[in-house]
């Protein structure tokens, strides 16, 4: 299996009160539990069943996946720059795994 | 737990009918969408354009389908969008996603890729802070399995 890989793409620098766009991607099987290998045993789930994004420390946005999120899961979403500070984010993987980023965002 | 579609089928098999989901131009589309949110759910949502579900209607693979969904919505602490979720009911497991938004703080859209069996009606649900539910729908015809 590949090693799961996230990546961000912010702006660095932004204007308060301005809207930024953020995008993450995490490569991903995302293993839905309903294939069989074939010998016929069903291979089982492993998926990234939890996002979140935190901004100084508050969460800001996050997701619940299901088996019917894509291989290696893309989010775009919009957040409002209020201060400078870091971004967090953070997959987390069935069985407990957590892979995370941070990013450190200027607010002018 | 999981929503499968066998055990909404077998809720639904009561007199529901559940298989007119598949028909994409079926003025009771709206109806069976509404009774499906009904069961997964419990309560009762409103058909709402203020909702805009945007996914190609016509996909070759059923793998990576685009989906974006983008709501009206000031985001104040008095109106906004506590959360979407998202139902896909012809695939094997209903539920797709569920996103969350904090007033104030993030926009009430989002973009991702989702995996589709067949060709459905994906539908989309909108919790408001006022407890509403706002639902809307959209055809999506796939060309290939995307949960094989």
């Amino acid at each position: 299996m590949i090693t799961p890989t996230p990546r961000v793409v912010v702006p660095s620098v932004t204007v308060k009160g301005e809207v930024f766009q953020v995008k993450t991607i995490i490569s991903h099987e995302m293993e839905t539990g309903l294939r069989h290998d074939d010998r016929g045993n069903v291979i089982p789930r492993k998926i990234i069943n939890r996002f979140v994004c935190r901004y100084n420390d508050v969460m800001v946005f996050s997701v619940d996946l299901h088996e019917a999120i894509a291989a290696n899961p893309f989010f775009e979403f919009s957040l409002r720059a209020t201060e400078s500070g870091r971004l967090d984010f953070v997959w987390e993987e069935d069985g407990g795994a957590v892979y995370a980023l941070s990013h450190q965002l200027t607010v002018a | 737990m999981s929503l499968t579609r066998r055990d909404v089928l077998l809720a639904a098999s009561a007199g529901f009918a559940g298989a007119a989901l598949f028909s994409p131009g079926s003025a009771r589309a709206n109806d069976e969408a509404l009774d499906l949110v009904k069961q997964l759910t419990g309560r009762t949502a409103i058909a709402s354009d203020r909702l805009h579900l945007i996914m190609p209607a016509v996909f070759p693979t059923g793998y990576t389908v685009p989906m974006s969904l983008d709501i009206d919505s000031p985001m104040t602490e008095t109106d906004h969008v506590r959360q979407i979720r998202v139902f896909a009911p012809q695939n094997p497991i209903i539920e797709v996603a569920s996103f969350h938004f904090v007033p104030q703080r993030s926009l009430a859209r989002v973009s991702t890729r989702i995996r589709l069996a067949k060709p459905q009606h994906v539908v989309a649900v909108a919790e408001m802070n006022d407890g509403v539910l706002l639902m809307t729908k959209a055809w999506v015809d796939v060309a290939t399995n995307g949960c094989a």
